[in-house]
């Protein structure tokens, strides 16, 4: 906190916080299939498990369904971001859960979203489930590889282009007089923030109840619930609560760029202030490190002031 | 700057090697000095000057008027156009590594032979030998586009390596002979013996062949996205077997005979 004073849109109090950011190295794959239904099933499944690189190795989730007019080959598609802390680790997940969630599921392929930067391995990695049978063919200046699979086959590019200077961790809490507004404020959020292409929310429904903190009182813990916002620890922890604040939900984002994490946010507040007061929402704030940890900084108030 | 436009001043009596005639070559030079440059012809050699009347064209491309005699037009092109009013004789983009050469007419034998990059397009017919290896190489073309409005002679995509092949009309027998890699299509009938030796790649049917190769096996129909795919990324693909492709095909698997696991994909 500087000091500045507040920003007060709708009744709703924009702290003068901002949400630290690190860099991280993503990817975006488009998955489709037969009908609609099987590409989100494909898209979920592999985006399972992915909120925080802590404890998932990455972070995942559906950018937004494609028409079928958007995909390579012309069916419905879901484009799905992927994010990890290092290239390496980008390189090792991505085949990792392309092979266990798309290859396993019905009528899927897989192809590049991002056709610059950095190889990550698609087809690549997985073309020797096929056992000798598998099938390479370089068309437009593109390989492919077609694996049997006891469906039919199983298509997907050699490999997908990759961001190495993406941003991990923008987010902000929304803090609201009860449990129903908090949650009526992140839905709305994270509503409008799906309509922002190149970043995603990789929690799930896109919210976090479970705010964390650096480190813990017990050893080999690097992070634990974060206490200035817990509303039920507000007499034993030092608090960032106001006395009417009930409860607080997260919205964290990753995007491709510091623009799309930005705009993301900028979105996703907008669409809370919105809500307003009345609604019960109190104040958006954000989570931050004190500046040492990651180099990108989202300042709230320039954020809503339109300059990212 | 403009290229130049190479007009014949009159049918050629002999054969002409064109072999070095690229637009890299004559870029720079003024009409004059192009007439200078002396090219084999027939058992003696001839100056650009005495067979054709050379100008500066409207257009960056090497447009050359064309004859059945012009052999090896666009061998080793590496950038650059190359269009050619009319037909062409033998070796036409033979070894091209990049660039386009459109031929506005039919060309002769060994088009393509070990094109490595780059596209040809034949509005007309081909000879033999179509993306075949170059003399002593063991594997015929490698990557690049040849699109073919007409038919072909006998071995077409002989040995070919890789790279896509479009014949519209009909190939004549033995097509795809030994073929190693990558695609060659034909959209109207196929002649006998097709894919013998066939080691890997795929040879795309517009319609069934009258009788199954010796040493092909069905694997019977299927729904292949992978044609679906082609469809979008190479629309051309599509147009050759009338402008889309269904998915499903008949997938025959071969040849088994030489322990190869070609495949002749089928159009539904």
């Amino acid at each position: 906190m500087s000091g500045a004073p507040d920003l007060v849109l709708n009744g709703v109090c924009v702290r003068d916080g901002f949400a630290e950011a690190f860099p991280m190295a993503a990817t975006r794959l488009l998955v489709t299939a037969d009908t609609a239904r099987w590409a989100l099933t494909a898209a979920r499944s592999m985006t399972g498990f992915a909120t925080s690189v802590i404890g998932c190795g990455c972070e995942a989730a559906i950018e937004r369904e494609l028409a079928p007019a958007e995909t390579p080959d012309g069916r419905p598609g879901v484009a799905v971001l992927v994010f990890a802390m290092s290239l390496k680790d980008l390189k090792k997940v991505v085949p990792l859960r392309v092979g266990q969630s798309v290859l396993t599921c019905p009528t899927t392929a897989c192809y590049a979203g991002i056709e610059s930067g950095p190889s990550i391995p698609l087809g690549r990695a997985l073309r020797y489930f096929g056992d000798g049978h598998q099938v390479s063919k370089r068309l437009a200046g593109k390989r492919i590889w077609r694996i049997p699979v006891m469906e039919g086959e199983f298509v997907c590019d050699e490999t997908t282009g990759a961001v190495p200077a993406a941003v991990g961790g923008g987010n902000f809490l929304i803090l609201a007089r009860s449990r129903a507004a908090a949650l009526a404020g992140a839905e709305a959020a994270v509503e409008a923030m799906a309509q922002v292409h190149g970043a995603v929310m990789p929690f799930p429904g896109g919210v976090v109840r479970s705010g964390s903190k650096v480190g813990s009182k017990y050893p080999g813990l690097i992070a634990s619930t974060n206490g200035a916002y817990c509303p039920t620890l507000r007499a034993v922890t030092p608090t960032a609560l106001p006395p009417e604040a009930e409860s607080v939900l997260e919205i964290v984002v990753d995007g491709l760029s510091e623009a799309a994490v930005a705009a993301s946010m900028r979105a996703g507040i907008a669409a809370v202030c919105d809500l307003g007061a009345e609604a019960g929402i109190l104040a958006v704030d954000a989570g931050n490190y004190g500046g040492t940890l990651g180099p990108f900084h989202f300042h709230l108030h320039a954020i809503m002031g339109g300059a990212p | 700057m403009s290229g130049l436009r190479l007009v014949l001043k009159a049918p050629l009596e002999a054969r002409l090697d064109c072999t070095g005639l690229l637009p890299a070559a004559l870029s720079g030079l003024s009409e004059a000095a192009a007439e200078r440059r002396v090219l084999p012809y027939g058992t003696s050699r001839a100056a650009l000057g005495d067979l054709f009347t050379v100008t500066r064209g409207a257009s960056a491309a090497l447009v050359i008027s064309g004859d059945a005699r012009l052999d090896f037009v666009g061998a080793g092109l590496g950038a650059g156009e190359i269009l050619v009013d009319g037909p062409i004789g033998a070796g036409g983009g033979w070894g091209m590594t990049g660039g386009r050469l459109v031929v506005r007419g039919a060309a002769g034998d060994d088009l393509a032979a070990g094109l490595a990059g780059g596209r040809i397009e034949v509005s007309g017919a081909a000879g033999a030998r179509l993306g075949g290896p170059l003399p002593g190489a063991r594997t015929g073309m490698r990557d690049g586009l040849v699109k073919v409005g007409g038919g072909t002679g006998p071995l077409a995509g002989v040995r070919q390596r890789g790279g896509l092949i479009l014949i519209a009309g009909d190939a004549g027998e033995r097509a795809a002979e030994g073929m190693i890699a990558g695609t060659l299509a034909v959209a109207g009938g196929i002649g006998p013996r097709a894919g013998r030796g066939m080691r890997r790649g795929s040879l795309l049917l517009g319609r069934a062949p009258d009788l199954v190769p010796d040493g092909f096996a069905s694997c019977g129909a299927a729904d292949f996205v992978m044609l679906l795919l082609i469809a979008r990324r190479v629309p051309e693909l599509a147009a050759a077997f009338g402008g889309g492709l269904s998915g499903r095909a008949e997938r025959l698997v071969g040849d088994r005979l030489s322990g190869g696991e070609g495949e002749i994909l089928v159009l539904s």
